[in-house]
C-alpha cells in the first residue's frame, strides 16, 4: 500500500470534547464573543504543572486520537511513529507572557522554553515516546493540509509505520491582537486541538490549489467557527462521525484555497 | 528498523546560495570570514541590552537588502537580504507558480509579536506577529505564487526546512524552492537565554575543554532547490538525505545520551542509501555548550565507529555565534564550499579538547582537503535533532 488511511481523530474544541459537544451554529452559539475558550485539560503528572495551556491541550488530543482508532499508547512509543504539528497562533499565549513578564529575572528559565512552538509537540513526544520524524509547521489551515500530504508521503517512503498529524490553536491571551486584524480571521475564534492518526492504506493524497471551500470543511467550520490550523481536522472527524468521505477537506490561509486531491 | 526505506528518494540539486551573516553580507565575504577566522561577536547596539548579563551577540551592524521605505521587520529584512545575494548569483527560471519558499525559524516574527504587544496602536504589527510572515514577505519580495511554509524546529530549523523542500520537489509540488532559514536577534530572546545562564561573558569556544557556553547570532542563508534530473547548468551540490527526530526526553534540554541525534544520521544515511563509512566531514552544531559538545562528540564516535578519529569535525558558531534558524543552513552551505574550495574551515575558538571532546575538531588554521559526501547535524529546543547529507560538487 503506498497510500494512506485515517486511522482515528480526536478533536477538542471551545465546546468541548468530540464532534457530538458542536453546535450546529457557532456564530450563534458563540454570541458575542469573540472567542470560545477551551476548557485546560486536566492531566496526572508532575511535569505537567508547568506545561501551558496549548501543551495540554496537544496531549489530550493525541489520547483522543488513540482512543478513537482504539490503539494504546505503547502502540505509537518508538522511533516509528511520526509527528508532525501545525500550528498558526499556538505560541502567542506563552510568548505574550513572556513580553509581558518585563525585566531580565522576572521571567525564568523554566517559562523561556515554552515561548518556542516546539513546546507543544515536545510535551507530546515526551507524554507518548515518540522518536520518529518530528518537525513542527507554522501556519493556518493550508498548512495542515501540506502536512497530511507529507504525512502520506512518509508512509508511502516506509519513513514510519503511522503518523500523528497534530494542530493546536489557542486564542484568548491574545485576542486583542486577533481583534485588530479581522483580513486574515473570522469570528468567533474557537479554540482547539486536534489530531489525526494516519496509517497507510489505499488513499493517496496530496495537496492543490482549490477554487472553493469544500462542503465538509464548511459544514464543520460553520458549527466550531475559525479554528486555523485545526480547520482540516475537524473536517476530517466531521466526515469520520458522519459517514462522508473524510478526505474532501480543503483549507484556507493567507488568501489562498488549497484542497487534499488524489496524487 | 531504524534508517532502512522501502524507497529511495532521489537527490535533490543545490544550485545556488545566499547569505547575509555577521561577518560577511553576502556569500563570498561569509566564505572568506570563515577561511580567515573573522569575528562576528560585538557588543550589541539596535536594542537594549544593559540590563542583561551577557550584551554580546553576532549582530550585523547594516543591512544592506533594498528595505522599502523601511517598512519591513528585521527577520523579514534578513530573508530578503540573503535573497537578494542568491538572485544575483541565479535566475529563479521557472513558472513564478511552480516556484516555492520553505524556511524555517527559531522565532520567526516574534520581535514584531512583542512590538504588538506594547503598541497597541500597531495594525501592522499585529498582522506581522505571526510566525509566519517572514517567509510570505520573502515570497512577496521574490513574485513567486507556490507553497510558502514555515518549519520551527528551534535551532535545528534550517536544515528541517531543506528536508521539507527536497520532499515537495520529490512529490513535484514545485520545480524550483528557496530554502532556507532566518532569525534576528531581538531583546526576547536575548532575556531568555539570558534567563537559561546559556551565555558565555567570554569567547565562544566549540569542543574545547575551556567551552562554557554560547553567544546568539543572527542572519538568513537560502538556497536554491531543485529536482537534480533538471537542473542542466553548475550546481553547489546536492542534498542527498535528511531528517528530523525527537529526544522525547526534555523540552530544553538535550537528551543526555543523544540516541535522538544518533536516530537522525541513521535515517539521513539511510535515505542517502549510503552508511557512515561515506561520510568524509562532518559540520557539527558545537555550540560551545559543555553538555551540546559532549552529547554530539559521543554521538559521532558511535556513528562513525573507528573512523572517528580520522573524520574531520567543525563548527562556525565560534565567529558567528548561534544564528537559530539560519545556522543549519549556513553549516549546510559552508559543507558545499568546502568541497568547491578545497578546504575546510577550522573551529574559532577551539585549541584543545578534553576527554569528552577528543575528535579532529580541525584547529587553529583550515584544513586543505576535499570531502565529497558531508553529514552535518543539528539540535534545537524542543528534543529537535535534524541531520543531512550532503554532496559537493567542483563545478
Amino acid at each position: 500500500m503506498t497510500g494512506v488511511s485515517l486511522g482515528g481523530v480526536g478533536v477538542i474544541t471551545g465546546w468541548g470534547y468530540g464532534v457530538g459537544a458542536w453546535p450546529d451554529d457557532a456564530r450563534r452559539a458563540a454570541g458575542d464573543r469573540a472567542v470560545v475558550t477551551a476548557a485546560t485539560p486536566r492531566l496526572d503528572g508532575e511535569r505537567f504543572r508547568r506545561a501551558t495551556r496549548e501543551c495540554l491541550l496537544g496531549v489530550a488530543a493525541v489520547q483522543a486520537s488513540l482512543e478513537d482508532a482504539g490503539i494504546t499508547r505503547e502502540v505509537v512509543a518508538g522511533t516509528r511513529t511520526a509527528l508532525l504539528y501545525v500550528t498558526a497562533a499556538a505560541y502567542g499565549s506563552s510568548n505574550r507572557a513572556f513580553v509581558e513578564a518585563g525585566e531580565p529575572g522576572s521571567a525564568g528559565a523554566l517559562h523561556f522554553p515554552y515561548t518556542a512552538p516546539c513546546a507543544v509537540p515536545a510535551e507530546v513526544t515526551i507524554e507518548y515516546g515518540l522518536r520518529g520524524t518530528y518537525v513542527t509547521l507554522i501556519g493556518g489551515a493550508a498548512v495542515t493540509l501540506e502536512a497530511l500530504a507529507w504525512a502520506g508521503r512518509l508512509l508511502a517512503e516506509g519513513a514510519c509505520e503511522r503518523v500523528l498529524v497534530l494542530a493546536v490553536e489557542t486564542f484568548a491571551e491574545c485576542a486583542d491582537l486577533f481583534a485588530r486584524d479581522r483580513r486574515l480571521l473570522q469570528r468567533p475564534l474557537t479554540e482547539a486541538a486536534a489530531c489525526a492518526l494516519l496509517v497507510a492504506g489505499n488513499r493517496r493524497i496530496d495537496v492543490g490549489a482549490a477554487g472553493q471551500v469544500s462542503d465538509l470543511t464548511a459544514r464543520a467550520a460553520r458549527r466550531v467557527g475559525e479554528t486555523l490550523a485545526c480547520g482540516p481536522l475537524l473536517a476530517l472527524a466531521l466526515g469520520r462521525a458522519t459517514g462522508k468521505d473524510p478526505w474532501t477537506v480543503t483549507g484556507r490561509w493567507r488568501g489562498r484555497t488549497t484542497a487534499l486531491v488524489e496524487a | 528498523m531504524p534508517g532502512v526505506f522501502r524507497l529511495r528518494p532521489e537527490p535533490v540539486a543545490i544550485v545556488a546560495a545566499g547569505v547575509v551573516t555577521p561577518i560577511g553580507s553576502d556569500l563570498d565575504a561569509f566564505w572568506t570570514g570563515l577561511l580567515t577566522g573573522a569575528n562576528g561577536i560585538s557588543t550589541i547596539e539596535r536594542f537594549p541590552v544593559s540590563d542583561l548579563r551577557v550584551q554580546r551577540g553576532g549582530e550585523i551592524k547594516k543591512l544592506t537588502s533594498s528595505d522599502e521605505g523601511g517598512r519591513r521587520d528585521r527577520a523579514s529584512g534578513l530573508l530578503c537580504a540573503a535573497a537578494d545575494d542568491l538572485r544575483a548569483r541565479s535566475s529563479l527560471a521557472a513558472d513564478r507558480a511552480r516556484i516555492g519558499v520553505v524556511v524555517g525559524t527559531a522565532l520567526g516574527g516574534v520581535e514584531s509579536l512583542e512590538d504588538a504587544i506594547t503598541d497597541e496602536r500597531s495594525l501592522r504589527t499585529a498582522a506581522a506577529a505571526f510566525y509566519d510572515s517572514p517567509a510570505h514577505a520573502l515570497a512577496s519580495h521574490l513574485d513567486v505564487h507556490g507553497p510558502v511554509l514555515t518549519v520551527s524546529t528551534a535551532c535545528a530549523s534550517g536544515a528541517s526546512a531543506l528536508g521539507l523542500a527536497a520532499d515537495l520537489l520529490r512529490a513535484g509540488r514545485a520545480d524550483l524552492i528557496v530554502a532556507g532559514g532566518y532569525d534576528g536577534l531581538c531583546r526576547f530572546v536575548m532575556r531568555g537565554f539570558d534567563a537559561l545562564r546559556s551565555l558565555t561573558r567570554e569567547r565562544i569556544r566549540p569542543f574545547d575543554r575551556r567551552r562554557n557556553g554560547l553567544l546568539l547570532g543572527e542572519g538568513a542563508a537560502l538556497v536554491l532547490m531543485a529536482r537534480d534530473r533538471d537542473v542542466t547548468g553548475p550546481r553547489l551540490g546536492r542534498l542527498l538525505g535528511h531528517a528530523s527526530t525527537s529526544d522525547a526526553t526534555h523540552v530544553a534540554a538535550p537528551d543526555p545520551t543523544g540516541r535522538g541525534l544518533e536516530h537522525a544520521v541513521e535515517l539521513a544515511l539511510g535515505q542517502a542509501g549510503l552508511d557512515a563509512g561515506a561520510v568524509e566531514f562532518v559540520s557539527a552544531h558545537g555550540t560551545g555548550t559543555p553538555l551540546n559538545d559532549r552529547i554530539e562528540t559521543a554521538v559521532l564516535r558511535r556513528v562513525l565507529g573507528r573512523r572517528a578519529n580520522g573524520v574531520p569535525v567543525n563548527s562556525i558558531k565560534g565567529g558567528l555565534g548561534h544564528t537559530m534558524g539560519a545556522a543549519a543552513t549556513l553549516e549546510a552551505i559552508m559543507c558545499l564550499l568546502a568541497t568547491r574550495h578545497g578546504a575546510i574551515p577550522h573551529t574559532l575558538g577551539f585549541e584543545n579538547g578534553d576527554a569528552d571532546c577528543d575528535l579532529d575538531y580541525v584547529p587553529l588554521r583550515p584544513r586543505v582537503t576535499r570531502p565529497r559526501v558531508s553529514l552535518s547535524t543539528s539540535l534545537g529546543f524542543g528534543g529537535c535533532n535534524a541531520a543531512l547529507i550532503l554532496e559537493g560538487m567542483v563545478a
